[in-house]
């Protein structure tokens, strides 16, 4: 992943069609599957391609725009763009909002992932303590955990989501880990 | 050799699980892999991609020159070598 803000880079400076073209389609290679995921965990299926859709557009769009320098910068834009895009569908359709995925469904994630990159005894371990770290959450510490840990999303970007201030977030989730330990042990 | 009460000990004490937060991670890494893995990039969302950078790119076009500004008439002047002395 470290190759993307390259690529976006070069984009930023590139003028030629061929260029463009050539580059975009690499860094979407990149980051429609992560893009993917985040909406279709938080919306309906059929609702959630088009809002994928509107997704890729608006990054496309604005790439050219993007005054960041890292990766991270890079992610926490995109996702920005996801969040924005899902509250304009759930402003004209609340209902299509998902309830978080079930254990079942992430377990056949992780699985598919072992196919990529194997899972030792110990990573087993600690998959199957951060799973019930999760499912044991209540339903908002569950969305801060999510967001935070399996996205990677930062405190100031979820403080801009939630329109609370970064010590509100960071003390929060620092709350919802440990009340989830605490359910765990 | 240990003695009983230490292996009693040993036996009661509380599992130790492992950092949360690292569990957490690794568990984001893996569902995100394993995501990629069971849906590949569609090639329905790179169309959409190279679709709006092409828009993207023939907008620009229409404006560029329209950005560029026209030659002032006095520099244009200044830029045009003496004329020769007439004799």
């Amino acid at each position: 992943m470290e190759q993307v803000i390259k690529l976006v880079k070069t984009y930023r400076l590139a003028s030629g069609l061929a260029e463009r073209l050539r580059l975009a389609e690499a860094i979407f290679r990149l980051i429609e599957p992560d893009l993917r995921f985040f909406v279709f965990a938080a919306i309906q299926p059929p609702a959630a391609q088009d809002v994928l859709q509107e997704v890729l557009k608006s990054i496309t769009t604005s790439m050219n725009k993007f005054e960041g320098g890292s990766n991270e910068e890079f992610w926490g834009w995109c996702y920005r763009i996801a969040r924005n895009r899902l509250n304009d569908h759930f402003r004209k359709k609340a209902t299509d909002r998902l309830q978080p995925m079930p254990p079942e469904e992430l377990w056949q994630l992780v699985e598919e992932s072992a196919q990529v990159s194997p899972l030792s005894p110990a990573d087993k371990l600690d998959l199957e303590y951060a799973m019930n770290l999760l499912t044991r959450s209540k339903p908002e510490c569950h969305d801060y955990l999510w967001k935070h840990y399996i996205f990677g999303l930062n405190y100031t970007e979820i403080a801009e989501e939630r329109n609370l201030n970064y010590d509100n977030v960071r003390m929060k989730i620092g709350r919802c880990l440990d009340e989830a330990k605490s359910l765990v042990s | 050799m240990l003695r009983r009460s230490q292996i009693a000990r040993f036996l009661i004490m509380p599992k130790q699980n492992p950092d949360a937060e690292a569990a957490l991670k690794k568990l984001g890494h893996h569902l995100r892999l394993g995501w990629a893995k069971k849906h590949p990039v569609q090639d329905k969302s790179l169309e959409s991609v190279r679709d709006t950078v092409r828009e993207q790119w023939e907008k620009e076009q229409v404006a560029e020159p329209k950005r560029k500004p026209a030659p002032s008439p006095t520099k244009e002047q200044q830029r045009k070598p003496p004329e020769p002395d007439r004799e």
